[in-house]
């Protein structure tokens, strides 16, 4: 379809952008354009800097150094509403509609059609009506309540609110992530329509396959940097995973005892659809065993049903073989397994707290003077959990708010050091946490398992989980697609199954 | 991420130091009503007997405070326990008719417990959001109060242990002072000195987190409100012996006197930061305010507006600290 369109002038141009945050590079000088009329897909692995470039370029926050043109015209940065009125549009993964109001109500939001101080209610229902109709999604009633729509729709309709501003540039970030086939084939056809009329489009996938579909050219993101940019959408797949992959990965190997050969955890046939489907493994004492996937794959979904967070359909989860009921972490939790989940902040931490109490909050029992706390007892016995775990010194008096993201990651690892648990279920660990601190935290994991715990880690970051996990387990849809030991597997063969959306085979055995 | 680098050179103790501040700041303005009292009205302000007084008036409504402070420690609000107090009142009076002051005040603490309970459950195994449940408890147990007593306040003029509990002194201290003072110590240590304490403060903090470490929060939960129908069961019991009768109307909109004396004393309404020692504070700083206004002879509506100011400022200022 590339060659059929005449190529459009160039509507955005990024030259030299550069994001720094305090220990981590999002984007170190991203060069990035979108003609008008083609679909530039953005591609990279989680962390490559993809939603960063977008949200410059939608004014939500301001680069560190780097020019944005748009149209010929230079783009005030870190003003929403300078690349609003330009009409540069984005659709976030997250769909930010208000599902309690009807489609049309939430189409016009901030622009709402108004005669004096009285809304126009029966126009804004007549253009959201023309604009569905332009989008081919004629059937959807612009007064339903959004709520009551699918996903699909609530895309259309999101997309619709950015047609209802004049819009040049539409960015949509994984929109297809939560559609299914026959609604991505729809997604793209209502994409194809709006290029045809010249609008630009961003579209940022996980997916491959779908890039030979849609998209004119692609660009690959690495590390914050385009490693290929502004290739034609033709180039071999094999080509673009290497690119994602990058150079060779710093490899992170520890050395440590093998694991045992004594089953601690066992997980059975754990259900949970639509996100954890028919998962079982085996986990010994001291093993590590890495889980990768993209999000939305189960991951953490895994975690939390282990865990008594969710509960699930039908399954097991045994612990030195002894079965746990479902939905009750803290009987999970007396029965040995212990959980850093995922965000620190809004699930792992009570952010007001100090690092004591945060520490001890699982284990307070041990503490009991009578009915009170021996908070002496507590404050030398949490110390010591932290010391062992190499935690910043005089972070035990901190509020844990105050606290770098591996310093508050050690918290939440000293607390299961100091219940002494026997299996750790670790999602993303080394999420938000700068260069050196991940390799601290990697040491601590380590050590955890020489003492013979057993860990179960995901991790967004391939390269890390490769050469530092026993095994792998790799998910897709809620399923265990393949296990290998962590060093016979390379990270492109790992991205070629979480990537390509081949059915998905039986697993063997 | 910039700010969590630029947080850490700050003081680590700047979040504790906050909550003192408003602890002072309130230490700073019931200094300023005494001497106020103690300027314009010297001999009857400063005398113990009007300490006293200022105290006993305290009592009913900290007692409920201190029941609140779990509430809303928790993430929670209790609107139903002014009702609470009547209807426990009524209860009390109709199980124990003239004979055994006992009676009346096993029956008044059981109700408190039992409605509480109810508030519990609907909030915890209900999903109602509690502010609801404990409205429609509110108007409930108003009429619950109204329906079992006939719309008459029942006498407990012959029931000798419950006066004890309005009028008796034990070493010169009125008993409402010394229950009021004692409750707010014990509700001290299980607030921060007990593991039951924390877990209602990390439940009230991060509901999620609090799960993660194994907390069971629904019991958590669902205990506070039982603690605050308890407490509401002992206000029952201190204003019914003052008055010598349980009235179906006691109580009224003290639900809000409690839930701004906890406000203003610095516990955050949105759960998970409480000090009991701001209760206390919050409770006799309007406690003052009622006895100043009365002494000087100025119109109850004055006490209105000046509590709704403080109510203001106090809020405000704890707006500005985070």
């Amino acid at each position: 379809m590339s060659e059929a369109k005449a190529p459009g002038s160039v509507l955005l141009k990024v030259t030299g952008l550069t994001k720094h945050y305090p220990g981590v590079v999002a984007l170190n000088g991203v060069d990035f354009d979108v003609r008008s009329g083609e679909v530039h897909c953005l591609l990279g692995q989680n962390g490559a800097g993809k939603s960063t470039l977008i949200k410059t370029v939608s004014g939500l926050i301001a680069p560190t150094s780097g020019e944005i043109t748009f149209a010929g015209e230079q783009l005030g940065t870190g003003d929403t509403h300078a690349s609003l009125v330009r009409g540069i549009a984005t659709i976030y993964q997250e769909l930010d509609l208000v599902t309690d109001l009807s489609v049309s109500a939430n189409v016009w939001l901030g622009h709402e059609a108004k005669r004096g101080p009285l809304l126009q209610l029966g126009e804004m229902v007549a253009t959201t009506k023309k604009l569905l109709n332009r989008l081919d999604h004629g059937h959807i009633d612009p007064r339903d309540r959004v709520a009551d729509l699918s996903p699909a729709s609530q895309q259309i309709v999101s997309i619709a609110r950015a047609l209802s501003r004049e819009v040049r540039l539409l960015i949509m970030d994984e929109p297809s992530a939560v559609l299914d086939d026959q609604e991505i084939e729809t997604l793209f056809s209502v994409v194809r329509r709006l290029t045809a009329e010249g609008v630009g489009v961003i579209y940022i996938s996980h997916r491959l396959d779908e890039v030979e579909r849609i998209a004119d050219r692609v660009t690959v993101l690495k590390d914050g940097q385009t490693v290929i940019s502004g290739v034609p959408a033709t180039t071999p797949p094999d080509d673009l995973v290497r690119a994602m992959v990058g150079r060779a990965p710093e490899e992170i190997t520890t050395d440590r005892a093998p694991a045992k050969d004594e089953l601690i955890l066992e997980v059975r046939d754990l259900m949970l659809p639509p996100h954890v489907r028919g998962v079982s493994f085996g986990l010994k004492k001291g093993e590590i065993l890495g889980i990768a996937g993209l999000v939305g794959s189960g991951r953490s979904e895994l975690l939390r049903v282990m865990y008594g967070l969710e509960k699930p359909d039908s399954g097991e989860v045994l612990i030195e073989g002894r079965s746990l009921r479902h939905g009750r972490p803290d009987i999970a939790m007396a029965a040995g397994l212990g959980l850093a989940p995922e965000d620190r902040k809004s699930q792992g931490l009570l952010m007001e707290w100090n690092s004591i109490k945060n520490v001890s909050i699982s284990d307070l029992q041990r503490f009991a003077r009578g009915p009170l706390i021996d908070t002496g007892a507590e404050r030398k016995a949490v110390a010591t959990s932290l010391d062992a775990i190499g935690a910043q010194p005089g972070a035990i008096d901190r509020f844990v708010r105050e606290l770098s993201g591996g310093n508050q990651q050690k918290v939440v690892l000293a607390r299961w050091l100091l219940k002494s648990c026997k299996v750790l279920l670790l999602d993303e660990p080394t999420r938000g946490v700068d260069v050196g601190a991940k390799t601290e935290i990697y040491n601590v994991i380590s050590g955890l398992a020489a003492q013979g715990l057993g860990i179960v880690m995901v991790s967004s970051e391939l390269s890390e989980l490769l050469g530092f996990c026993d095994r792998i387990l790799v998910l897709r849809d809620g399923q265990c697609v393949h296990e290998a030991p962590g060093s016979s597997i390379t990270e492109e063969e790992i991205l070629n199954l979480v990537v390509r959306s081949e059915p998905v085979a039986a697993r063997g055995a | 991420m910039s700010e969590t680098v630029a947080l850490e050179k700050t003081d680590p103790n700047v979040v504790k130091r906050r909550i003192r501040i408003q602890e002072y700041a309130l230490v700073g303005v019931v200094i300023l009503l005494i001497i106020a009292g103690a300027a314009t009205k010297p001999e009857a302000f400063l005398s113990s007997s009007n300490l006293f007084t200022v105290l006993t008036q305290a009592s009913v409504v900290g007692v409920l405070a201190i029941g609140m402070t779990f509430v809303i420690a928790s993430g929670g609000i209790d609107l139903s326990v002014g009702s609470l107090v009547a209807v426990a009142g009524i209860s009390g009076g109709l199980l124990a008719g003239d004979g055994n002051g006992l009676l009346f005040i096993v029956g008044a603490l059981l109700c408190g417990m039992l409605l509480g309970a109810v508030n519990g459950a609907f909030i915890t195994f209900g999903r109602v959001v509690p502010f609801i449940a404990t409205l429609a408890m509110l108007t409930i147990a108003r009429g619950l109060a109204l329906r079992l007593s006939g719309k008459t306040p029942i006498s407990v003029v012959l029931l000798d242990q419950v006066r004890w509990f309005g009028n008796g002194k034990i070493l010169g201290i009125p008993v409402p002072v010394i229950v009021f003072i004692s409750l707010i110590v014990l509700g001290w240590v299980l607030l921060s000195r007990t593991r039951y304490g924390r877990y209602v403060v990390a439940t009230g903090g991060n509901r999620e987190a609090a799960r993660i470490a194994g907390i069971r929060v629904q019991r958590i939960t669902f205990s506070v409100y039982v603690l605050s129908g308890l407490f509401a069961g002992i206000s029952a019991l201190l204003i019914s012996g003052r008055l010598a009768s349980a009235s179906p109307v006691a109580g009224t909109l003290y639900e809000l006197d409690a839930i701004a004396a906890v406000v203003i004393g610095g516990t955050s309404l949105q759960g998970g930061r409480a000090t009991m020692v701001g209760t206390f504070l919050g409770v006799i700083t309007f406690a003052l305010i009622f006895n100043l206004l009365n002494l000087l002879n100025l119109p109850t509506e004055f006490q209105q507006i000046v509590k709704g100011v403080i109510v203001l400022v106090a809020v405000v200022a704890q707006r500005r600290e985070r």
